[in-house]
């Protein structure tokens, strides 16, 4: 277990260098923008500027200094948590960022887990009846949920389910839930609506915050369940071949008992790696099918937030989704240490 | 020796590559879903082929969609659904969507194939050569792709489309040159590295490098916001080929015909070229038919919130992009479910064609699962 | 050693269904194992002596084929055919009365498991009962005899199969039933000579040596004192002096285990050493049988002869046989062994030798010995 402390700390040190390096790159990337402009972003009213005011705000800000004088400063506001004003929203970033991810949260709650275990399970059972009509059906269908666009799918399940049969709404809550929630009365625990809906004995705001999510659920996870199964059939076949496996029957073993037991951990090592991936990817992306549903969640706001030159605000939904990138990859890291304990000794 | 001679050696040389490509394609040709996926492609590129004949174009920019001035004097904002005259119907600000939906496929494929190929030869110099020499190139190599990997690209696209005014590419001829002996090189890693073939290449290249500084003429092309979302898609896009290829080279360089070829005294370059890079490329090519989908797929979700292809121009992102407005009134969807319904069945049964292929390359080139 | 067969192969014939063709790998194997020896079987690589190890387990992979043949095993006196059991009889009898070790230890351990927990699974298995009763006896000597946990061994042993002790079994206490299954783990890694057992059991296959992991791997195939052990080459990988140290380890537990031993091998020396009789094997078919001392002075098969020839001796010249292994795709009719055979009869092109008896416990498949009428 010592091993596993050493290699834990490794990572650590891994990265906080990668985090750096990658605000880094999102820093320059904004550097490409004109002193001008980068100006417009300390102005909260900008009507009243001219020409000269803009030169001094340039002046008083810095932004002509060297690139690394600028992101010092940045880097600076960053670690004491002021990552600036998104003028989108009108509140801090800081703000935009804690009050949005509650959305974001709930969809990728449901989605996770139900594009991890089904994936799993069609995995190994398309491994097991290779060429069988389940592998086949699977496969296909694994194709095509793959290769739709996101945003596609999710107007085409909104003029189904909405349009036609009106059964899943649009938004995050229907109108009424929505006042229920923002009276006085109603204490915001976790700011997860679902959470707060039970804690405050509302069950009706659970169960309608429930069914604004199904759709943008469904969405996600048709597109995404696709890449874990095939991750998870082709491990699941390269470990079947391997003489282990030779081993496990030779010893009177049952058959599910070798597949599930001898077989499918060995197999879940890639696919361990494949879902940290997707839970991060999740958690820091969604842009598409929030601006579809019209989901107010970190994606949403960072899609409104590029196309409204919000700098800030990309900023910061960048140096989330980095950060969210990078910590992902250190829980897989260690994830696949325990899972492999090969791994722990390189 | 003689040219005969030549001719013949190569010919023997070649042998066994041929042998594995018949085989190859005598795998695919028993997998149904390689040939829908292989039909579904060519019905595609047929389609771009034939697109001036099919839709003839209506002004001097074949991929501006042609507006129907006539209806939009009477109703600007509302679709009108498939007529006679609009095959598929018209989209917000009647934009034909038969005229786009056809012109779009050659959107389509200059999207996939322009960023695989920059992308895949980028990845796989980089990846090849900190695989290769190891050490703290190697390091360096990867901590700077684990960087851009966790780079959102969304974000590096919306800023280049913002940021970046008037870009123009400029094509230099001796540029064209170099890259022209290095994709001559990379076809012949594959059909026969021979030595003579490969000198003859590097003086090509060294014959671009040298007019550059004598010659240097060069056309300019002017890019829109499309190709500024592809360049920053070919960005953050090359470090994923980097990665793969590294994996196979650094499990092939362990080899032991690698190490014979070392040991009589081939050139680093010849190693990799003969020995290493024949060997570890196939998953590369199965990572680059699915990323064609992939890369389609993204230009097109930037199309949508509007960074990407201009309003009028054919590309089936931007056509979906054109019923937005159909989200903040989802009561008119069905109505008009022509417009975003017929561009989506266009991009997703091209990102079907491609995908297909590539899971039946990935089955075939596998070498554990092969020859059963 | 009495005479009784504890397994007969009869006329196995396995083919392999692949994309270059069919590939005939076993054309008609005669092998008997009797009770209590050690069987060496000999052959070049790729002449189907693994697939004919597989076979007796049924444990063949596709795309290869049982094709024909019979496998008899004795099966507490009564002899049953193999090739005809059903699934539930043949995982009764992997790992209990026939087991099986490989050539490469480490690849054939799970890497993610446990010493431990890879041997106490096959206990666990087919020793079930016997370990309850370990557990009961255990329980009642220290007087907790009256416990609940107590009270589900003895429920567990009078109705295995009840819903209630299955549910019981998986969700109750079962601390003394592992422990007693950890126990037998630790005694089976002390009979193979492992050093510290206790220790080795909570190893990884990756941390093990090869001997060690083989060692292991031989452990686990005695833990249920099988009537057969097939042992496919499993000292081809080791270092010689690791190979001299189970070697003997093997000959030991002949004696301690009672087992008969099937085993694989392209090493004429260590056939030499370790086993009673002696098949020899070419090209999918089994051309001679012998005592080992028959065989070694007398070798009647042209190829046997050949074989014997072409160990290098001080002073001798190398020798070798002439020609190639026949690719299996297409075999020569008649005799395998005809174009590279310096006494090739005009029948040995025809007509395929049976295995016929030559002299005494000595059954040789070739012409010269008779059997062209």
């Amino acid at each position: 277990m010592a091993n596993l402390a050493a290699y834990i700390i490794r990572r650590l040190v891994l990265l906080v260098f990668v985090v750096l390096g990658v605000t880094a790159l999102i820093f320059a990337v904004t550097m490409m923008f004109d002193p001008q402009v980068r100006a417009y972003l300390y102005v909260r009213n900008i009507q009243r500027m001219d020409e000269e005011g803009i030169e001094g705000v340039v002046m008083k800000y810095g932004l002509r200094d060297p690139f690394y004088m600028q992101y010092g400063r940045w880097l600076g506001e960053v670690l004491q948590g002021n990552l600036g004003w998104s003028q989108s929203t009108s509140m801090p970033v800081a703000d935009a960022i804690r009050t949005k991810w509650p959305y974001t949260f709930q969809i990728v709650l449901f989605a996770a887990p139900i594009i991890i275990f089904v994936g799993i399970f069609l995995g190994v059972q398309s491994a097991i009846h290779r060429n069988d009509p389940i592998d086949h059906a699977s496969r296909v269908l694994s194709i095509i949920g793959w290769s739709l666009p996101s945003f596609w799918v999710g107007m085409l399940l909104l003029t189904v389910f909405y349009n036609v049969l009106n059964w899943f709404p649009p938004g995050p809550l229907s109108r009424d839930m929505f006042v229920a929630v923002s009276s006085p009365n109603f204490m915001r625990y976790t700011h997860v609506d679902i959470f707060d809906g039970l804690l405050n004995l509302r069950p009706d705001v659970t169960i309608d915050a429930i069914r604004h999510l199904i759709l943008p659920v469904v969405t996600i996870v048709t597109i995404d369940v696709a890449l874990l199964i095939r991750v998870m059939r082709s491990s699941m076949l390269e470990t079947l071949n391997k003489p282990y496996i030779t081993t496990a029957k030779a010893k009177g073993l049952s058959k599910k008992v070798v597949i599930y037991k001898h077989a499918r951990r060995n197999a879940l090592i890639p696919v361990a790696t494949l879902s940290g991936m997707l839970v991060a990817g999740l958690l820091g992306g969604l842009m598409i099918t929030e601006t579809v549903f019209g989901y107010p969640g970190l994606g949403s706001w960072a899609a409104s937030a590029a196309i409204g030159l919000d700098m800030p605000a990309v900023l910061g939904y960048a140096v989330l989704s980095a950060l969210v990138f990078v910590v992902a990859n250190l829980i897989v890291d260690i994830l696949y240490a325990y899972i492999d304990p090969r791994i722990r000794l390189e | 020796m003689s040219l005969k001679n030549r001719w013949q050696e190569f010919k023997v040389g070649l042998t066994p590559r041929i042998k594995e490509w018949r085989f190859m394609l005598k795998r695919m040709r028993g997998s149904s879903l390689a040939m829908a996926g292989l039909i579904i492609i060519l019905g595609y590129v047929a389609m771009a082929i034939l697109a001036p004949v099919i839709a003839p174009p209506q002004s001097s920019d074949p991929f501006a969609i042609p507006l129907d001035k006539e209806i939009r004097v009477l109703q600007n904002e509302q679709p009108t659904p498939p007529t006679f005259r609009h095959i598929f119907g018209t989209t917000q600000y009647q934009f034909d969507l038969f005229y786009g939906c056809i012109w779009g496929s050659i959107t389509a494929f200059r999207i996939g194939v322009f960023v695989v190929a920059i992308s895949l030869l980028v990845g796989l110099l980089v990846g090849t050569a900190s695989a290769y020499y190891g050490g703290i190139l190697d390091e360096t190599l990867m901590r700077f792709t684990d960087i851009i990997i966790a780079f959102p690209g969304l974000i590096l696209a919306m800023a280049l489309v913002l940021a970046w005014q008037q870009p123009t590419l400029e094509i230099s001829i001796s540029l064209s040159l170099v890259m022209i002996s290095v994709m001559v090189s990379f076809v012949l890693i594959f059909v026969h590295p021979d030595r003579r073939l490969l000198a003859m290449n590097q003086l090509v290249l060294l014959l671009g490098l040298a007019s550059s500084f004598f010659f240097p003429i060069s056309i300019s092309i002017p890019l829109n916001n499309l190709d500024k979302v592809l360049v920053a898609i070919t960005i953050v896009g090359w470090p994923g080929y980097a990665r793969v290829i590294r994996g196979e080279v650094l499990r092939i360089k362990n080899e032991d015909y690698v190490e014979a070829s070392r040991a009589s005294g081939s050139s680093d370059i010849r190693t990799i070229m003969h020995h290493i890079l024949p060997n570890s490329i196939y998953p590369l090519l199965i990572v680059a038919t699915l990323d064609i989908g992939s890369i389609v797929l993204s230009a097109a979700a930037l199309s949508f919130i509007g960074i990407g292809a201009p309003e009028y121009y054919a590309d089936w992102g931007q056509l979906i992009s054109r019923s937005r407005f159909l989200i903040s009134d989802p009561t008119l969807m069905v109505r008009n479910i022509h417009t975003f319904l017929i561009p989506g069945l266009f991009i997703s049964t091209f990102v079907v064609g491609w995908n297909l292929l590539g899971d039946a390359l990935r089955d075939v080139l596998d070498p554990m699962l092969r020859r059963r | 050693m009495s005479q009784r067969n504890i397994a007969e192969v009869k006329d196995l014939e396995v083919r392999f269904y692949t994309y270059s063709g069919v590939v005939e790998a076993l054309d008609g194997v005669n092998l008997a194992i009797k009770e209590g020896e050690i069987l060496g079987l000999v052959g070049e690589t790729g002449c189907g002596k693994s697939v004919t190890s597989l076979s007796v387990m049924m444990l063949v992979p596709p795309p290869g084929k049982i094709e024909g043949g019979k496998i008899l095993f004795d099966k507490q006196g009564k002899k049953e055919d193999i090739l005809t059991m059903d699934d539930n009889s043949l995982r009764g009898l992997r790992g209990k009365n026939i087991a099986m070790i490989f050539q490469e230890p480490r690849a054939y351990l799970n890497p993610v498991y446990t010493v431990e927990d890879q041997i106490a699974e096959v206990i666990l298995v087919h020793r079930r009962m016997e370990l309850l009763k370990k557990a009961v006896d255990t329980l009642e000597k220290k007087h907790k005899g009256k416990t609940f946990e107590c009270g589900n061994y003895r429920r567990m042993l009078k109705n295995p199969k009840s819903l209630i002790t299955r549910l019981i079994a998986k969700f109750g206490s079962n601390r003394t039933f592992n422990n007693e299954a950890k126990k037998e783990v630790v005694q089976v890694l002390k009979s193979v000579e492992i050093p510290d057992p206790e220790r080795v059991a909570q190893m990884y296959p990756h941390e093990l040596s090869g001997g060690m992991a083989q060692r292991t791997l031989i452990a686990m195939a005695l833990s249920c004192n099988p009537t057969l052990l097939i042992a496919d080459e499993p000292t081809t990988n080791l270092d010689v002096t690791v190979q001299a140290q189970i070697l003997n380890l093997i000959r030991g537990l002949k004696q301690s285990f009672k087992s008969s031993i099937l085993y694989i091998t392209h090493d004429l020396g260590v056939v030499a050493q370790l086993c009673d009789r002696v098949a020899v094997m070419y090209a999918g078919n089994i051309i001679e049988t012998a005592d080992v001392f028959e065989l070694f002075n007398s070798p009647l098969h042209p190829y046997a002869r050949a074989l014997l020839e072409s160990i290098p001796r001080p002073g001798k010249p190398f020798t070798s046989i002439p020609g190639f292994v026949p690719s299996l795709v297409n075999p020569p009719k008649g005799c395998r062994f005809n174009d590279r055979c310096s006494y090739a009869m005009e029948v040995c092109r025809r007509v395929k030798p049976v295995f016929l008896k030559a002299k005494e416990e000595h059954y040789v498949a070739c012409f010269l010995y008779g059997g062209s009428e």
